[in-house]
């Protein structure tokens, strides 16, 4: 009973983090067509964030701000001297920002040095639920992405913006036609999904190791979450998330870590093969 | 062309003198880089030429290093290297082929989703190259692999490796220039309309992908005794990022460019690495740009100078055209049934219970207001869109459901409503693909024979259309008109027995539309084929059409010959506006 109590929680957090990290590269791939290989290193630096926060001596909190501020000013930089002119060629912002990602990691290990950081806890001590003591800020945590989605669906299903933002992707010209400015509102989409990408890494910061290559991890997961998922729901990457995490999870328990990213590996080539469009593809 | 081979020849002999003119070391190094390059040549068969773009390499590098260690540490003699070179050099492709064949295999488009794929698979093969510590040595790497017998490795192993680069570049560029990479080149620039031409170009693909993997496990074949050590790093992620970034930054559009930019930013990295912290930074930027600036890379910028002052170093295969070949008989009748078929696309019917019969050879016209359900008709037919219910017979086979590419096989050719062509091949290379389908068997795609086919056919659509002869033109400047008439010569000469032409006339002068209208109704004639030609142009469809189906609202509301046609009520109101 409490094993299971413990599986399902950490489901749960693991699902719900995954969901956070791939949320950034939904965005920018599915609504932009752009496949950010630089996403993890968004999430990277979400977490150096946190660091020098804390070399700073200010209260975790500040993270946040420092990331979003940091990520956006990038991510901004990066639309604007490569992708923006790269839209309608999708295997070139893939190479492109493989660059950008080898330069974010390069800087950041010449800065940073490559050895890991570590990154206190902020709410250590635990809660007992469901009959087992769980860490307090994991479920903080699992509370935090659940309202973040929540307001995500509302603003995307009723603001203006949210709007305009569906009527880019679904019929660009028309969309120019009828004043919408598609340069710039591709540009905050971008740098919203990276944005959200860096939020994400202060969030984990205290939960991981930080260092210059854990990007490629979150970059790779949140692949996946995508090819499961399918493009362009949040149903969809939230059941992917669960499919990716859960099976994650419970290999690498069972077996080692190696099986568990083996097993992840061939259910993607198997969605592939399978289901191209993903469990909810939406035509 | 033969100025392209020149300057190979003089690279080949300036690297046969490198170990005379320079100390052992630098020989050493360049041996290392040689064997990246051997790698990127992979990279320019998927990449250059097929359009699909391998992230992973290093994993078939690695995994060819780790094979060939394994059995050179067995046992000496050369039988031993044979064999270390045999499997280093299978398995990798094998891998890749099963992989290629898996990602490909349903899904056109699924192009971004195959390059992750393989830089996942890299790092797996990371993990697992530092776990199975029993196979592999772990993180501190399989050590004590021994040399190729009697070969000092710092000495005459560079000259093995320069034969493997010959070997590697004289194959691959017979290869790119024999059916298969032109077909695999088609591919890269428009693979629905080879699709709809019957090329399985999902298999096409695959067997590229595997080439290249067997490419990659070769060059990794001769880094195991090259460096009598292999580690983890051999099949990373890191290793896999460059040899892509080298190929970018040397060009990879042709063989020699991978191998320059491996050994340049080879070079000129052990050269900065120690003293100059950001030097990684700096590739970084210079690949960006390159990216963004510069997609033929250093060779690309030396053939623009090449081109400036006249030099002309690509060619491609145009031979004279003298081996006809028979066109196959026409089997006459066609039966083509729509039996109740239903298509919805989100809340909208498409199709709704679409039914008709289609059992005599001639012109048949398919009309209806916009929105009809025409278009989606033919894309139902040729598997282009999956439909909710209903059968679709040819030939009493059902046919729904089956892919593309098995069409043309099946006899069913088709024109898209958006003239279709390859543009960055020739005309001359366009119509020699829609020749070559149907017709290449297995040892055709290597074999200059298919270059010299030609058919009767094809003078006659030449006689229709004199801009076909030009050969040399790229089939991308032409224009709107010229390009209807190549995509509608490519259907036909593909030999299809139904032919659906969505539009033919979509976007031709009045005197382009008569030339394809004669064209169109010379071939109804003298070929017994089966035209369903989908048409706006009401004076189009009194010239051409033996029968007319008129669609409304994803139905057939009637068929007739087209006064039958104007005198129906129900017509006439659905063309008046009205709903029936």
């Amino acid at each position: 009973m409490e094993v299971t109590a413990t599986f399902i929680l950490n489901l749960v957090y693991v699902s719900a983090t995954l969901a956070l990290v791939a949320l950034g590269l939904a965005m920018v791939f599915g609504l932009l067509g752009v496949m950010n290989m630089a996403h993890g290193e968004f999430v990277m630096l979400g977490a150096y964030s946190v660091y020098v926060v804390q070399l700073a001596g200010q209260h975790f909190l500040w993270s946040i701000p420092l990331a979003i501020l940091v990520c956006a000013a990038v991510g901004w930089l990066v639309e604007w001297s490569v992708i923006r002119h790269l839209y309608s060629r999708p295997f070139d912002t893939l190479l492109a920002t493989w660059g950008v990602a080898i330069l974010i990691r390069k800087g950041t290990e010449v800065i940073f040095t490559r050895d890991y950081k570590s990154v206190n806890q902020i709410m250590p001590g635990t809660v007992d639920i469901f009959g087992v003591s769980y860490p307090a800020y994991r479920l903080v945590l699992v509370a935090l992405i659940i309202l973040l989605f929540v307001l995500l669906y509302a603003w995307y299903q009723r603001s203006k913006a949210g709007l305009k933002i569906k009527a880019m992707v679904q019929g660009p010209e028309l969309a120019s036609a009828v004043g919408i400015d598609k340069a710039q509102l591709s540009r905050a989409t971008f740098i919203i999904g990276v944005s959200s990408a860096g939020l994400a890494g202060v969030l984990l910061a205290p939960l991981v190791r930080v260092e210059p290559y854990i990007g490629l991890d979150y970059l790779m997961s949140s692949f996946f979450i995508l090819v499961v998922g399918g493009l362009g729901t949040l149903e969809g990457l939230l059941i992917g998330s669960t499919v990716i995490g859960g099976t994650d999870a419970l290999i690498s328990t069972v077996f080692d870590k190696t099986a568990g990213y083996m097993s992840v590996l061939l259910i993607s080539i198997l969605f592939l093969w399978l289901r191209p469009d993903g469990i909810f593809y939406r035509r | 062309m033969v100025s392209s081979i020149g300057v190979r020849f003089i690279l080949l002999v300036l690297l046969i003198a490198v170990p005379f003119a320079s100390n052992s070391y630098t020989a050493y190094q360049l041996g290392l880089y040689l064997l990246y390059g051997i790698a990127g040549q992979g990279i320019v068969l998927c990449w250059g030429k097929g359009g699909f773009l391998p992230i992973g390499q290093a994993l078939f590098f690695g995994i060819g290093a780790y094979i060939s260690g394994m059995i050179l540490k067995i046992g000496p003699g050369w039988g031993m290297v044979f064999v270390a070179l045999v499997l280093a050099v299978v398995i990798p492709a094998l891998i890749a082929g099963v992989v290629g064949a898996l990602v490909f295999g349903r899904k056109i488009g699924s192009g971004l989703y195959f390059s992750l794929i393989t830089l996942a698979l890299s790092l797996l093969g990371y993990q697992l190259a530092n776990s199975q510590v029993w196979l592999t040595g772990g993180f501190n790497g399989m050590t004590g692999i021994k040399g190729l017998p009697g070969i000092d490795s710092f000495g005459s192993l560079y000259f093995f490796i320069v034969g493997a680069l010959i070997i590697s570049t004289i194959s691959l560029s017979y290869l790119i220039r024999m059916p298969f990479g032109q077909i695999l080149e088609a591919v890269r620039e428009n693979e629905e309309r080879l699709q709809f031409l019957g090329v399985n170009t999902s298999r096409i693909k695959a067997i590229a992908f595997a080439l290249s993997g067997g490419i990659a496990g070769l060059a990794g074949a001769f880094f195991a005794p090259h460096q009598g050590i292999v580690t983890p790093q051999v099949v990373g992620f890191i290793l896999s990022a460059e040899l892509v970034i080298w190929t970018a930054v040397g060009g990879r559009f042709g063989l020699v460019g991978p191998v320059l930019g491996a050994v340049l930013v080879g070079f000129l990295a052990s050269g900065l690495r120690e003293h100059f912290a950001f030097w990684e930074v700096v590739v970084a930027l210079v690949f960006i740009i390159v990216v963004l600036r510069m997609p033929g890379g250093i060779v690309g910028l030396f053939e623009l100078i090449a081109g400036k002052i006249g030099l002309n170093i690509s060619g491609s295969l145009a031979l004279q055209r003298f081996e006809r070949v028979t066109e196959k008989p026409k089997s006459v009748h066609p039966k083509l049934e729509f039996d109740n078929v239903s298509l919805r696309v989100g809340p909208v019917i498409i199709l709704d219970g679409l039914s008709f019969n289609i059992s005599k050879a001639g012109i048949h016209c398919l009309i209806g207001p916009n929105g009809a359900g025409k278009t989606s008709a033919l894309n139902v037919l040729t598997g282009k869109l999956s439909h909710n219910s209903g059968k679709i017979f040819w030939r009493n086979n059902r046919i729904e459901g089956v892919q593309p590419f098995r069409m043309s096989g099946l006899g069913i050719g088709r024109k898209l409503q958006v003239p279709s062509i390859f543009p960055n091949l020739t005309i001359r290379q366009n119509i020699d693909v829609a020749i070559w389908v149907n017709r290449l068997k297995f040892g055709h795609y290597l074999s200059k024979r298919p270059y010299y086919w030609h058919k009767t056919l094809l003078e006659k659509l030449q006689d229709a259309f004199p801009f076909l002869i030009d050969s040399d033109v790229l089939a991308g400047t032409l224009s709107v008109g010229q390009r209807q008439m190549l995509d509608f010569s490519m259907t036909v000469l593909a030999e299809p027995d139904l032919i659906l032409l969505d539009e033919p006339c979509a976007g031709l002068s009045k005197s382009e539309t008569e030339t394809m209208i004669s064209a169109i109704s010379d071939l109804a004639k003298s070929s017994n084929a089966t035209f369903i030609i989908v048409e706006h142009d009401m004076q189009v469809v009194e010239l051409l059409s033996d029968n007319v189906l008129v669609m409304h609202q994803g139905k057939l509301l009637v068929q007739g010959s087209l006064n039958d046609i104007r005198g129906n009520p129900d017509v006439q109101r659905v063309y008046a506006g009205g709903t029936k």
